[in-house]
């Protein structure tokens, strides 16, 4: 990473560190959910970005996460910070199962496969299976965080558990990407029979980025369900996936800059526009549009060249040798 | 282990046609065979079934006397088979470096977790294969570009950094489908001279190539289809004269020269 980029990155935590200082509430309350959806967004990067795999079920994986907190909290009475490793660990394994079967399909019919799953799932939170997702209406009443004996409930609280999930997905994902597996999903993306022929098991990657997607995503679900203290279907129906199917292709895959604004653009700026908010579908729909006629690689794109500075000083000389 | 590869009697039909017939082909380590033939005799369709591409019908494909017949590709590249492709299948968006680097994949110890938190294990595996790339980087004469898109480069300098990712797999055998298709006169010597160094390195090459001076240069031995059957081998001075070989090519000449 250059200079420019670390400090771009360092004043946007600097900001969002100090953002509860100086909003009201309900500003407050926008910053949590574009923390939220922001890690959401990141885990689907890394499926849909990375290994770039159609990934259009992804809020499947959020809502597991979310639903996950909210059963066993409200349910079997567990602590919600107990919950936070089954709200992990439950879409990690139904990733895998729901994946498996259809890793090795192409783009486009392996997108229509996750469409198929995404409307399943909502079905069956809609229709309250074994008395657990409390159908349409979902599940209130879900406890606040305790640490400790501290009861964390107020909104600031909650924005700095969020804020800590999107650190811990930052760091997640540089170290993914300076690996032997961040890098294989990329050249699968890039070339699949290139990656092949270079000894990389193309299902086996796959599943790996559905599996520490879903991950990440999980646990932002669970925060998702601590910011509201409730959860329902309708926020992990297929149009939310479309969401965040969306973020990463107007934002520009693989590219965290690009992700945030993505983000940004989609679920902040119609809060900012109130009297666009009944229609907020219509920036969304306007953005896409946009951004995939006047750049197709998205807002802001990847830049790649991750490499030991070693590598790259021998670039440095060479020129300043001419 | 006199070969390192063998292909036994090796048939693909597409659809009921005949793409190669009976082939049998024997490479050696530290030796550069060659496949020359006229277009779409079925050169490319037999390094396909070598490397798992395509699945033969009949015959068998043994790699150091283990039989990879219809394995994976992944799987056959893991145990040491290792390829370039005619029309260059590089990573273009990525850095040359990051290319490179893809060859080392099988050779990386990296577990999934080390993709989440890198421990000082991660951190010895990841600098050996960069110090690898480096190394070879510099064999290939492309250290200047470690960190410059694959798809800027050149066409000849396209054709090294796939030489050099398939290297960094450390393969016993290195399938060439057209080194020097697209290359000038003297890219076409300065990779001459880097397969040849490749083959003291006591690597078994098979390659195709239509470039007939650089074959004659190169190979040791060579083997001509044409219609997806052997038509001649021998060394490249018997094959050369072999009147089957000259009608072959006379009857395809017009299409040949370009």
């Amino acid at each position: 990473m250059d200079t420019k980029n670390t400090s771009i990155a360092t004043l946007f935590i600097v900001v969002m560190a100090l953002f509860p200082f100086v909003v009201d509430s309900a500003w407050l309350s926008i910053g949590i959910t574009f923390l939220v959806f922001a890690v959401v967004a990141f885990s689907q990067d890394i499926i849909l970005g990375r290994a770039g795999i159609f990934n259009m079920g992804h809020a499947i994986f959020f809502g597991m996460g979310a639903y996950t907190t909210a059963i066993l909290n409200v349910h079997f009475g567990l602590e919600i910070v107990a919950t936070i490793p089954f709200a992990i660990l439950v879409p990690v394994v139904f990733s895998i199962l729901l994946a498996g079967p259809i890793i090795h399909l192409r783009g486009d019919y392996l997108l229509v496969a996750t469409i198929g799953f995404n409307i399943i799932f909502e079905q069956v939170l809609s229709n309250d299976i074994f008395g657990l997702t409390g159908g349409p209406n979902g599940i209130f009443g879900i406890d606040v965080v305790r640490v400790f004996g501290y009861e964390l409930w107020s909104d600031i609280a909650i924005y700095y558990i969020a804020f800590g999930l999107l650190i811990i997905t930052l760091f997640v994902i540089r170290n993914l990407d300076t690996s032997k597996y961040g890098r294989a999903l990329y050249y699968i993306n890039k070339d699949e029979i290139a990656a092949k022929s270079m000894g990389i098991n193309i299902s086996y990657y796959k599943l790996f980025a559905f599996a520490l997607g879903a991950a990440i995503a999980g646990a932002a679900g669970s925060v998702f369900a601590i910011q509201y203290s409730a959860v329902s279907p309708e926020s992990f129906n297929f149009m939310q996936s479309v969401m965040f199917f969306a973020i990463v292709l107007v934002g520009g895959s693989a590219s965290l800059p690009g992700i945030l604004i993505g983000t940004f653009v989609m679920f902040v700026l119609p809060e900012l526009f109130t009297e666009f908010k009944e229609s907020r579908y219509l920036i969304f729909g306007a953005a896409m549009v946009l951004t995939m006629i006047l750049r197709p690689n998205g807002v802001w794109p990847a830049k790649f060249g991750n490499i030991p500075k070693f590598l790259k000083k021998k670039v440095v000389n060479k020129s300043e040798e001419k | 282990m006199e070969y390192v590869l063998e292909i036994e009697n090796v048939s693909k039909f597409f659809h009921g046609l005949v793409a190669i017939d009976d082939l049998t082909i024997k490479v050696k380590p530290a030796q550069i065979y060659g496949i020359i033939g006229p277009n779409g005799a079925g050169k490319t369709t037999l390094f396909n079934c070598v490397t798992g591409i395509y699945t033969p019908e009949q015959g068998t494909v043994k790699y150091k006397g283990e039989d990879i017949t219809g394995m994976a590709p992944h799987k056959i590249a893991q145990r040491g088979v290792l390829r370039t492709f005619q029309n260059i299948r590089l990573f273009k968006e990525m850095s040359v470096a990051e290319n490179i680097i893809a060859g080392c994949h099988t050779k990386s110890k990296q577990k999934w977790y080390h993709s989440i938190v890198h421990t000082s294990a991660y951190k010895k595996d990841e600098m050996k294969h960069w110090k690898k790339v480096e190394e070879l980087m510099e064999f290939f004469g492309l250290s200047q570009y470690a960190d410059t898109p694959a798809g800027d480069l050149s066409y000849g300098n396209q054709r090294k950094i796939e030489m050099a990712r398939a290297l960094a797999a450390d393969p016993e055998i290195l399938i060439l489908d057209e080194p020097a298709a697209g290359l000038n006169e003297n890219e076409t010597i300065e990779l001459t001279n880097i397969i040849l160094k490749i083959k003291e390195m006591g690597l078994g090459i098979m390659m195709i190539e239509h470039d007939m001076d650089m074959v004659m240069k190169l190979t040791d031995y060579i083997t001509v289809i044409n219609f997806g059957k052997e038509i001649s081998q021998g060394l490249p001075s018997f094959v050369q004269g072999d009147p089957r070989v000259i009608e072959a090519y006379i009857g395809t000449d017009d299409e040949e020269d370009e």
